[in-house]
C-alpha cells in the first residue's frame, strides 16, 4: 500500500458511493415490492419522497465519480515516477492485475450513473411515475457494479508495490506484442481512419434519420457504441502518434499529459458525451410510447440525439485538428 | 436564460439572502470548514513543492553512484574503480568523490562536508565555504568570524569562512560545508587514493539499466545506485509524510463532518418554519433540496477558497511554519528558503474531493429530511 | 368546479393518537364565487382547505378540479398544480422574517423559473394595487397587522392563480381592517377569481358578495347556505 493523499480521496469516494449504492439498493427492493400509486397512505407518500433522496444521491455520486475518474487517471500518471519502468498512467495501472479492471469499472459506473439519471429524468416527466419500477430494477443492477468498483480499487491500491517492475505504454501499445491493446495499435493508420470516417457517416445517417422520422433511435444507440469503439481504436492507432509526432508511440494516456497540452481531454470528453447521450437516447426510446410520457419524452430524446451528434462532431473536429496541426506525416 | 437557469438563479438568490440573515452561524461554519481545508491544503502544497524541489535538485545529480560495500556497510572506495567504470560503454565520465557528515557537538547539528568538483568552489587551504545554514546555526554575528570545529573532546580545528553561499534550493545545501581535498583528508583522516564513492554520468538515460548490469558484473563488491532510485526514495518519503499529515487531517475532517451533520439536522424552529412556509407557498421537495444544495455549495466554495488561499500564503509566503518540522524531517537545520509557489489540478481536485465530498455526504440526508416535510405543516 | 367525494382525512394514521379530521365529505365548490367555510374550532376547516388546495392528499376519497382527478397525483405534480392554480393566505400569514416585503411576495414564483425582472414588476404591481408599494423593500417584521395581511395577499396573487384561498383572514383584525379586507376580496372576485375562505367571524359570513356558506362540525358538513 502506498500512503498517498489522492489515493485516500479515491477510496473515500468509492466508499461513500458503495454506501449510497447499498442503501439505495435496499430502498429499490422496497419499491419493487410495495410501490403502489393507488395507495394514498402515508407510507407510500414517504416512499415517493424517498425517491427524491435517491435521485439526489445518485446525481451526487455521478459527479463525485466523474471527478474520481479524472483523479484516478491523473494520479496514475503522477505515480509513474514511483515504479521502475512506468512512464505514464499505463505503467502505474499495470503494477498489478487490478489497475485496468478498476479503470474500466470506474468508467462503467460513471456511464451507468449517467444512464440512470436519464431514466430518472424521464420518469419525472409523467404524472404516474411511469418508469419507477424500471428505474429501481436498473438500480439493483448498478449496485454490484459500484461495489465491484470499490473493491477492485481497494485491491489495486493495497497491492501496489514499488519494487515491481512494470511495463508501460511503449511495451503495451506496440504492434509487436499480442493482446487487444497491441491489436488496436497495429491496425494500419489508413484503415483505422477509414473505419472511423465510416462510423462517423453511420452516426450522422442514423442520427439524421432518427431526428427526421422520429424512430430508429435504437439503431442510433448502436451506431454510438460502434463509434465509441472505433474512435478509441483510432486514438491508439493514428491520432495519438500524430499528437506525439512520433509514429511508434501509441499510448492513449500520455495525450492527457500537460506536455501534450492536455489534448486528450479535447478528444475524450466529447466522445464520452456523445456516446453516453446516444446510448441514453436509445434506452429512453423504449419508453417513448408510454402514455404519460408521450408528450414530453420524444423531445428529450431528440435533444439527446442532437447533443450526442454534436459530441461526436466535436471529437471529429479535435481529430482533424490534431492531424492537421501535427508535423508528423504518415500518409503521402 | 432558460427557465432552468432562472430557477437556479432564484434559488441562489434566496439562499444568499438566507445565509446573510444567519451570519453568525454561517461564519462559524465556514471558519471551521476553512480550517480543515487549510490544514490539508498546507500539507499537500508543502509536500508537493518539496517533491518538485527534490526533482529539480536531482536533475543535475549524476545518473549512477557507485559505493563499495564491506560487511554490508558502505566503505571507502579505491579511486581506481572510477577508471574502470569510465571504460564501460555509454559512460561519459566517472569521478571519485570525497564527502561525509560532520556532527557539530556545539549546536547539535549535522553538516555535510564535501570536496567540490567545481574548481571555483574549492576554498584555500585552511578555509571553508559554507551554506547559509551553518553561520545561522552557530549564531555568527559578523561575517569573517572563524569557524572552530571539534571532532572529539579536546580537539579544536580552526577554519576561516571564505564565504557563505545562498541558494534558491537550499533543501540540500543549507548545511553544506566545502573543503579542499588536503584539508578534508586531514580532517577526517582518510588515506590518499581512497574516496567516499564514485559518480558516473551516462550518455543516454535509457541505457542506465544496462550499464548498471555490466558494472555489477565487472565489480561485484560495488553497489550501484541510480538517480531514479534516489528520486523514488525521496518521493516515497514525502508521500508518506504527506499521507501521515492527511491521515491526521482525516480525524479533523471526521470531527467537522459530525459537526456539519449536526448543524444540518438540528435546524432551529425558525428555520424549520421557513422551510415549511416555502413548501406551503408552492416549493417542491426538490426545490428545497436544490436551495439547500446551493447553500452547501456556497459554504463549501467559500471555505474552500478561504482555506486554499490561506494555505497557499502559509506555505509559499511564510514557509509553512506550522508543518515544516514534520515534513522536512527532523534535522536541526531547516533550510531557510522560499518554496517555489506551485499548485496543480491534481492537488486541487484531491483537496476538493477530500473536503467537499464528506461535507455534502454528511448534510445530504439531513437536508432531504428537512425538505420532505408536509407542505400543510405551517397551516395551523 | 371543485368536487369532493367521500373525502376523509386521518392524521397519525394507524397510531394511537390517530385523529379523523374529515369524515366522508361530499361537497361542490363553485368557481366564480366567494365561498366561506364556517364552523367551530377543530371542526376541520383548515384540513378541508388544505385538501382542496392540493397541499395534502386525502386518506380516502376523490377530489376533482375542473373535471380532472387530483387526489391521486404524486406530490410533485400536486405542488406544480398548486403553484399555478392556488394562491394561499395563511391563518398566520406566514411571511418569512428577515426578508423584505417584495422578496416575500416573489417567493412562490422562484421554482417556476420566470424572468426575474418580469416577476419583480408583477410583484410591484400587486403591491401597488394593495397600497403597499412604498413598503416594498421594508423587512416584513416592521409591518403593521393590516399591512402584513395585504403583503400575504400580494404573495398569494403573484403567480396569477385563478383560485385564492384564505384561512381565517380576519382573525386578528379590527372592524375597519376587516371591511378593508372584504373590499379587496370583492375586487378579486370582480377580476374573475374564485375565492374560498374559512371564518368564525359573522362579519364575513354575512358580508355582501359572499355567494355560499358551508358550515362544518366535527369533520362533517353540517349545512350549506347560499
Ligand atoms: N397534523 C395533525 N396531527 C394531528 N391532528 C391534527 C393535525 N392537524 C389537525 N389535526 C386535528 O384535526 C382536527 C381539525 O383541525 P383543523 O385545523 O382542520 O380545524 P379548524 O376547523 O381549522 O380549526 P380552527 O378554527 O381552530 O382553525 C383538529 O381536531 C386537530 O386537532
Ligand atoms: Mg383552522
Amino acid at each position: 500500500m502506498i500512503f498517498q493523499t489522492p489515493i485516500m480521496a479515491l477510496l473515500l469516494v468509492a466508499g461513500l458511493a458503495s454506501l449510497t449504492a447499498l442503501w439505495s439498493g435496499g430502498f429499490a427492493v422496497q419499491v419493487l415490492r410495495r410501490w403502489n400509486l393507488a395507495d394514498m397512505s402515508r407510507a407510500q407518500l414517504q416512499r415517493e419522497r424517498a425517491t427524491e433522496l435517491v435521485s439526489t444521491l445518485f446525481a451526487a455520486v455521478m459527479l463525485a465519480e466523474l471527478a474520481a475518474l479524472l483523479l484516478f487517471v491523473f494520479n496514475a500518471d503522477r505515480m509513474a515516477s514511483l515504479f521502475v519502468g512506468a512512464m505514464c498512467a499505463v505503467g502505474t495501472l499495470n503494477v498489478n492485475g487490478y489497475g485496468f479492471p478498476a479503470l474500466y469499472l470506474k468508467i462503467g459506473v460513471f456511464f451507468a450513473a449517467v444512464l440512470w439519471l436519464m431514466l430518472d429524468r424521464a420518469d419525472r416527466m409523467g404524472r404516474d411515475y411511469p418508469l419507477t419500477r424500471v428505474k429501481y430494477g436498473v438500480l439493483l443492477a448498478i449496485v454490484p457494479l459500484v461495489l465491484a468498483d470499490a473493491g477492485t480499487e481497494l485491491a489495486y491500491f493495497l497491492n501496489m508495490h514499488t519494487d515491481v517492475i512494470t511495463s508501460c505504454c511503449s511495451k503495451l501499445f506496440t504492434p509487436a506484442n499480442a493482446g487487444l491493446a497491441n491489436e488496436m495499435a497495429s491496425i494500419g493508420p489508413g484503415a483505422s481512419l477509414w473505419l472511423l470516417g465510416g462510423a462517423g457517416v453511420f452516426v450522422a445517417a442514423t442520427g439524421g434519420f432518427a431526428l427526421w422520422r422520429g424512430r430508429g433511435f435504437g439503431l442510433y444507440a448502436l451506431a454510438s457504441v460502434l463509434m465509441f469503439a472505433l474512435a478509441l481504436t483510432a486514438v491508439v492507432s493514428v491520432i495519438s502518434p500524430y499528437i506525439y509526432e512520433y509514429p511508434n508511440h501509441h499510448c492513449p494516456f500520455c495525450i492527457l499529459k500537460p506536455e501534450y497540452n492536455y489534448y486528450g481531454y479535447a478528444l475524450y470528453i466529447p466522445l464520452f458525451l456523445g456516446t453516453g447521450l446516444g446510448v441514453g437516447a436509445g434506452m429512453l426510446s423504449l419508453f417513448r410510447s408510454r402514455e404519460s410520457l408521450a408528450e414530453k419524452l420524444p423531445a428529450m430524446i431528440r435533444r439527446q440525439v442532437i447533443w450526442s451528434m454534436a459530441g461526436f462532431a466535436g471529437f471529429g473536429l479535435a481529430t482533424l485538428y490534431a492531424i492537421a496541426s501535427s508535423n508528423l506525416i504518415i500518409f503521402g | 436564460m432558460t427557465p432552468w437557469l432562472r430557477r437556479q438563479r432564484a434559488l441562489a438568490d434566496y439562499t444568499l439572502a438566507s445565509l446573510a440573515r444567519r451570519k453568525g452561524k454561517n461564519i462559524a461554519l465556514v471558519a471551521v470548514y476553512a480550517i480543515v481545508v487549510f490544514v490539508l491544503a498546507s500539507a499537500m502544497f508543502f509536500a508537493a513543492s518539496l517533491r518538485l524541489e527534490t526533482s529539480a535538485v536531482l536533475r543535475d545529480a549524476p545518473e549512477v553512484t557507485v559505493q563499495k560495500i564491506t560487511m554490508g556497510r558502505q566503505d571507502l572506495i579505491d579511486g581506481a574503480v572510477a577508471d574502470e567504470i569510465g571504460k564501460i560503454r555509454g559512460v561519459t565520465s566517472a569521478k571519485p568523490r570525497l564527502w561525509g557528515y560532520y556532527y557539530d557537538r556545539i549546536v547539535g547539528a549535522n553538516y555535510t562536508v564535501m570536496v567540490p568538483d567545481d574548481p571555483e568552489m574549492i576554498p584555500e587551504p585552511g578555509s571553508v565555504i559554507v551554506g547559509e545554514g551553518i553561520p545561522r546555526a552557530r549564531g555568527f554575528k559578523w561575517s569573517g568570524a572563524p569557524l572552530f570545529l571539534s571532532r572529539y573532546e579536546g580537539d579544536l580545528k580552526r577554519f576561516n569562512v571564505a564565504r557563505a553561499f545562498e541558494s534558491d534550493s537550499a533543501l540540500m545545501t543549507s548545511d553544506l560545508m566545502l573543503m579542499n581535498e588536503t584539508d578534508f583528508r586531514d580532517f577526517f583522516e582518510i588515506p590518499a587514493g581512497l574516496y567516499t564513492d564514485v559518480v558516473a554520468t551516462v550518455r543516454n538515460p535509457n541505457e542506465v539499466a544496462t550499464i548498471v548490469e555490466k558494472g555489477s558484473n565487472a565489480l561485484p563488491q560495488m553497489r550501484f545506485v541510480t538517480r531514479s532510485d534516489i528520486e523514488r526514495t525521496y518521493q516515497k518519503l514525502f508521500d508518506w509524510r504527506e499521507g501521515l499529515l492527511a491521515a491526521l487531517a482525516a480525524a479533523g475532517i471526521l470531527a467537522f463532518v459530525i459537526f456539519a451533520a449536526e448543524k444540518a439536522s438540528g435546524l432551529s424552529a425558525e428555520e424549520m418554519r421557513e422551510i415549511g412556509i416555502l413548501k406551503a407557498v408552492g416549493w417542491d421537495t426538490r426545490d428545497v433540496i436544490a436551495m439547500k444544495l446551493w447553500e452547501g455549495g456556497l459554504v463549501s466554495l467559500g471555505a474552500f477558497l478561504l482555506g486554499t488561499v490561506t494555505a497557499f500564503a502559509h506555505v509559499f509566503f511564510f514557509g509553512a511554519p506550522l508543518f515544516a518540522p514534520i515534513l522536512k524531517g527532523w534535522a536541526v537545520i531547516y533550510p531557510d528558503f522560499a518554496l517555489a509557489p506551485h499548485v496543480d489540478g491534481l492537488e486541487l481536485l484531491t483537496l476538493a474531493l477530500l473536503t467537499i465530498v464528506p461535507y455534502i455526504a454528511a448534510t445530504l440526508v439531513p437536508i432531504w429530511r428537512v425538505a420532505s416535510g408536509d407542505p400543510d405543516a405551517v397551516m395551523r | 368546479m371543485i368536487t369532493l367525494t367521500s373525502v376523509t382525512k386521518l392524521y397519525n394514521e394507524g397510531r394511537p393518537n390517530e385523529v379523523q379530521a374529515l369524515k366522508g365529505i361530499d361537497l361542490e365548490i363553485a368557481r366564480d364565487a366567494i365561498t366561506v367555510l364556517k364552523g367551530p374550532s377543530g371542526s376541520g376547516k383548515t384540513t378541508l382547505l388544505s385538501i382542496v388546495a392540493c397541499m395534502a392528499r386525502p386518506t380516502t376519497g376523490r377530489v376533482t378540479l375542473d373535471g380532472e382527478v387530483v387526489s391521486g397525483l404524486p406530490e410533485r405534480f400536486l405542488t406544480e398544480l398548486r403553484r399555478t392554480t392556488f394562491g394561499f393566505v395563511f391563518q398566520r400569514f406566514n411571511l418569512i422574517r428577515g426578508l423584505s416585503v417584495i422578496e416575500n411576495v416573489m417567493l412562490p414564483a422562484a421554482p417556476l423559473g420566470g424572468d426575474h425582472a418580469t416577476v419583480r414588476e408583477r410583484a410591484l404591481e400587486r403591491l401597488a394595487a394593495l397600497d403597499l408599494a412604498d413598503k416594498a423593500t421594508m423587512p416584513v417584521e416592521f409591518l403593521s397587522g393590516g399591512e402584513t395581511q395585504r403583503a400575504a395577499i400580494a404573495r398569494a396573487l403573484i403567480n396569477d392563480a385563478p383560485i385564492v384561498i384564505a384561512d381565517e383572514p380576519t382573525a386578528n383584525l379590527d372592524t375597519e381592517l376587516t371591511m378593508r379586507f372584504l373590499e379587496i376580496v370583492r375586487a378579486l372576485r370582480a377580476e374573475g377569481k374564485t375565492v374560498i375562505m374559512t371564518s368564525h367571524d359573522p362579519r364575513i359570513w354575512d358580508a355582501e358578495g359572499v355567494d355560499a356558506v358551508v358550515e362544518m362540525r366535527d369533520g362533517a358538513i353540517f349545512g350549506e347556505f347560499a
